[in-house]
């Protein structure tokens, strides 16, 4: 089951239980011009669910924003996967807080986390709190986080093909975002797109 | 005027390290150059001061490319006033198909060449001619550019990007590295259909191998930063018996 939020127009619930069989893809989406807290927590409380999650935020000008995401393996044989990407130009703030807590108990859990962000001004910020929390020991578990500016290298090369340096950083954002912007309805690619 | 690129007295160096030490090349219209050399003699650093990389310091010396000071130009002007890099190490863009990051290539010289942008239906003819020219498989222009390419699909992807872009002076950055006599081949094809009275090009490789291929009515030798040597093509036949022992001009 596919569900998505736009942060700011749709009610993003306190908590999602996920049942087994639904193989639920959660998907977070949060535009430039809004300061807003999200918190969530994902619970996986039977065994052998599954769940996705990604999201993408996009922080400019004096945006706040902090996804505090709190994922709970509390039954054996599941599966999570989270995939986060960031961006903040301006002064904005941005906080990927995500804790990713396997129960004891819940072997074979199977637990990914990845936070990417793009640090765009110097004045922005970008902050990444992934957390291990793991009381089982037959797990596999991991995560990463980075923190980045653009590649120099791939705007050289776009611009050596006559690509204005403005429309190659907005190629080279489309590219940072792509594996989140892929689960998204084409109208709503577009309108992230326009922002960048 | 007959010169389309001139070369004087140019210095340039990365950080602190002097690289080119006083080049002077002049290439007229229709001429293909070699420019052959050791490693570490500055090859690669003289496609990325046509091209405009902005880690490179000119200290000294001027470009001339038509008549304009190239060396003011920002790379994207340059791309614009016909001039195109075959790169040695083509950059891989996830997310970014073929045909997005073509579109808007070609589209961004012509709003600069005062032209209207091309037509969909007039763009994608463009893109299948020339993924035909350059041997490609049609789920070539949803890829996304480099992503995932062996060695030679790279190489053949900046052949098919010159075909497109149709520049007026071509650099071949050791383009036939990595490639096997098949796909040097197809490149070669392609560098050649390329040839005209009006263009010329720099092919900079290490091998004579290429040069068989792509016959080049000059070619000069790179060393330590400086042209030691330059003749016609029977200096390529010489380089490849003796090296580039000897060869201080």
């Amino acid at each position: 089951m596919d569900r998505l939020f736009v942060i700011g127009r749709d009610e993003v619930p306190a908590r999602f239980e996920v049942l087994p069989g639904e193989a639920l893809r959660l998907t977070f989406v949060k535009l430039p011009g809004l300061s807003v807290p999200v918190e969530t927590e994902v619970l996986l409380a039977q065994c052998g669910c599954e769940v996705d999650v990604a999201g993408l935020y996009l922080c400019e000008g004096d945006d706040r924003f902090s996804l505090k995401l709190n994922l709970r393996h509390e039954a054996g044989e599941c599966r999570s996967r989270q995939l986060f990407k960031g961006m903040a130009s301006g002064n904005a703030r941005a906080l990927f807080d995500g804790r990713v807590y396997v129960a004891h108990g819940a072997q074979k859990t199977v637990a990914l986390q990845e936070n990417h962000s793009l640090l765009l001004d110097a004045a922005a910020s970008v902050e990444s709190r992934p957390q291990l929390e793991i009381y089982a020991d037959d797990v596999e578990c991991s995560h990463g986080a980075t923190v980045g500016s653009l590649d120099a290298q791939q705007q050289f090369y776009m611009q050596s093909r006559g690509i204005p340096r403005e429309e190659a950083l907005r190629l080279q954002k489309i590219s940072f975002l792509s594996p989140v912007l892929e689960r998204l309805p084409e109208s709503l690619v577009n309108e992230v797109v326009s922002r960048l | 005027m007959d010169n389309l690129l001139e070369i004087r007295n140019l210095h340039a160096s990365v950080g602190d390290k002097e690289i080119l030490k006083g080049i002077d090349l002049v290439i007229c219209r229709g001429e293909v150059h070699a420019v052959m050399g050791p490693n570490g003699a500055g090859k690669s650093t003289l496609s990325a001061v046509l091209t405009g990389r902005p880690d490179l310091v000119v200290t000294q010396g001027s470009i001339l490319y038509d008549g304009r000071d190239l060396l003011a130009m920002q790379p994207e002007e340059r791309a614009w006033a016909g001039i195109f890099l075959s790169f040695q190490y083509p950059v891989e863009i996830p997310g970014v198909s073929i045909t997005a990051f073509m579109k808007a290539a070609v589209n961004a010289r012509r709003r600069a060449s005062g032209l209207e942008e091309l037509k969909p239906a007039e763009f994608l003819r463009l893109l299948k001619e020339k993924m035909a020219f350059v041997g490609m498989k049609p789920d070539f222009a949803s890829r996304a550019v480099n992503e995932g390419f062996s060695g030679g699909e790279k190489k053949r992807n900046e052949i098919f990007q010159m075909a497109m872009l149709d520049p007026q002076f071509a650099i071949l950055d050791e383009t036939d590295s990595g490639l096997d006599v098949d796909a040097l081949k197809i490149v070669a094809s392609g560098v050649n259909a390329l040839r005209s009275p009006e263009k010329s090009a720099i092919v900079i490789t290490h091998y004579k191998r290429l040069l068989d291929y792509i016959v080049p009515d000059v070619v000069h030798v790179l060393k330590d930063g400086r042209i030691v040597k330059t003749g016609d093509r029977s200096l390529v036949e010489q380089i490849d018996r003796q090296g580039y022992e000897g060869l201080d001009g």
